[in-house]
């Protein structure tokens, strides 16, 4: 029986966890959709993110939030020094399609390999005042550990939408890929500008990280269920537009959630890659692909 | 304050390809300078030797922008552009999937362009009002001769000293090809900039230019020290008007 009360559950969880998704897609946005760059190791990041917000929060009682925010500057970091190597081995040479895919996926094996040896395969979580409250509006219960991430997600959305859309270097960052030549006419050298950008991808990961682990219990692995996901989000949504992404992100979100309450969870993730499917098929440019 | 570019014996190819063979040339303070040859006959190798896209195998390149002299050799496109220099290149290379401002703005990238942005383009939309009108559609949606437009405005949103301009009339209709040069001589004179233009539209070339070059195989075949010059040359009736 489909019930008014479950389906308008689903319907606000779904929005909740498309947020999410979204914030999680967003570094993939950048590298991916903006750069070129095939960055499959970005949910591992994440996953990082995931475990240094545990850390943080079971030594000292952080918030996982703040966490995530400090740790973001060291994240840019290490995504600058990535890109980096990435650009001197594979990119100059013009290796970069298939090298550098593989150097991204040897990147995710080493950093799951590395967090399994240290810490082992068991789940791990944080703790937070609002983790495990809800507010109920009417019948539909909202849950403060999808609501605090729904929230950080748009903002950081939003904040990367804008930095994009309204800024010398972030419109730069949306020119490089089209034409580095004409880039550098304009007076910018492309591969500090990608250097940036992909630093600036790797730094929401760490953000991103911290809202996984609020949502449920992470392990090393975890980061390979959202391999297909951000990529889905990030093609669906159209290569290179961030609103599209978002919109991307909430639809994901809104059908896996349908999907898993009245069919059972074993079929959302099927819907990843149905929904690429079908766009690619109808709708090869994406959502709002220009 | 004086700019101006000098091209010293300058040898480039790519791979064995020689193209380029001890040229020179020199572009004076406020001239307009015309590159004139056919295709595949060096011009813009030539081009992007100046701005270091390509590297020279031979000779020097220096330009001198506000008095102060600049050994170009060795510099990355982006810092000679920081010294106002532009480039409008062949095939235009507009940034097809943002739109006109998007790409006007990018222009101003380098930060002596960034305080000029309002008067530069309140210029450009005035010297060219469809681009006004489209300036919320993608670079890739316009035609032919307003791409043309707006790769010269972009180029002059960088603030140049000295512009560079690659065969402007390639691809486009030949009323759109008056147009557009003269547009290039309002652009001159009301930014008081120095040109070198490369083109194989003979006709339309020199009725803006001050004088010119004949590039035949890589070398200057001739150098007409005026518009008349270039006109009467024998060398040049035989390249471009069949005679």
């Amino acid at each position: 029986m489909l019930s008014l009360d479950l389906f308008a559950n689903a319907i606000v969880a779904g929005v909740l966890l498309g947020g999410f998704y979204a914030a999680v897609a967003i570094g993939l946005a950048i590298a991916f959709g903006q750069l070129d760059i095939v960055n499959i190791a970005h949910p591992a990041f994440v996953i990082v993110g995931s475990y240094i917000a545990y850390i943080v929060n079971t030594h000292f009682g952080l918030d996982p939030v703040l966490i995530g925010v400090l740790v973001a500057p060291v994240f840019f970091l290490v995504g600058v020094g990535i890109y980096r190597i990435y650009y001197a081995a594979f990119e100059r040479t013009g290796q970069e399609s298939l090298s550098g895919l593989a150097f991204f996926f040897g990147l995710m094996f080493i950093i799951e390999v590395v967090l399994i040896l240290v810490y082992g395969v068991d789940y791990r979580l944080v703790r937070a005042g609002y983790i495990g409250e809800t507010i109920e509006v009417g019948f539909v219960g909202i849950p403060l550990r999808m609501l605090v991430p729904f929230v950080v997600a748009i903002t950081c959305t939003s904040a990367i939408y804008l930095y994009l859309s309204r800024t010398f270097t972030g419109r730069a960052i949306l020119a490089v890929a089209q034409d580095r030549l004409a880039l550098q006419l304009m007076g910018a050298d492309p591969v500090r500008i990608k250097q940036f950008a992909f630093g600036l991808a790797i730094a929401t990961t760490a953000i991103a990280g911290s809202l996984l682990i609020i949502i449920g219990p992470v392990e090393p692995s975890v980061g390979r269920l959202y391999i297909g996901r951000v990529f889905a989000i990030v093609v669906l949504g159209g290569m290179g537009s961030i609103s599209g992404m978002f919109i991307a992100a909430l639809i994901l979100g809104i059908v896996e959630t349908l999907v898993a309450t009245f069919m059972g969870p074993s079929w959302a993730p099927a819907v990843a890659f149905g929904l690429l499917l079908l766009t690619l098929a109808v709708r090869p440019a994406g959502l709002l692909g220009r | 304050m004086a700019c101006s570019i000098r091209v010293d014996e300058v040898s480039a190819g790519y791979g064995a390809v020689q193209v380029l063979e001890s040229l020179s040339l020199s572009v004076n303070d406020g001239e307009t300078v015309a590159l004139l040859g056919t295709n595949g006959n060096g011009k813009s190798t030539l081009m992007k030797c100046i701005m270091g896209i390509v590297r020279p195998t031979a000779g020097r390149i220096t330009a001198v922008i506000d008095d102060v002299e600049h050994d170009l050799f060795g510099k990355a496109p982006e810092q000679i552009v920081d010294l106002g220099i532009a480039l409008v290149p062949e095939g235009r290379r507009l940034f097809p999937k943002l739109t006109v401002e998007e790409n006007l703005l990018l222009g101003a990238y380098r930060s002596a362009a960034r305080e000029r942005i309002p008067y530069n383009q309140a210029f450009c939309f005035h010297a060219f009002p469809r681009l006004a009108e489209r300036r919320r559609q993608l670079a890739g949606s316009l035609s032919g001769g307003e791409q043309q437009m707006l790769a010269l405005a972009r180029s002059l949103m960088t603030a140049p000293k000295i512009l560079l301009i690659d065969e402007p009339s390639v691809g486009l209709a030949p009323i759109l090809v008056k147009t557009t040069i003269d547009k290039i001589l309002e652009l001159k004179e009301r930014f008081g900039l120095t040109v070198l233009m490369a083109e194989q539209n003979f006709h339309q070339a020199i009725r803006i230019a001050d004088r010119g070059y004949v590039i035949v195989h890589g070398r200057i075949e001739y150098e007409g020290a005026s518009r008349a010059d270039l006109a009467d040359n024998e060398l040049v009736h035989r390249l471009y008007m069949g005679l």
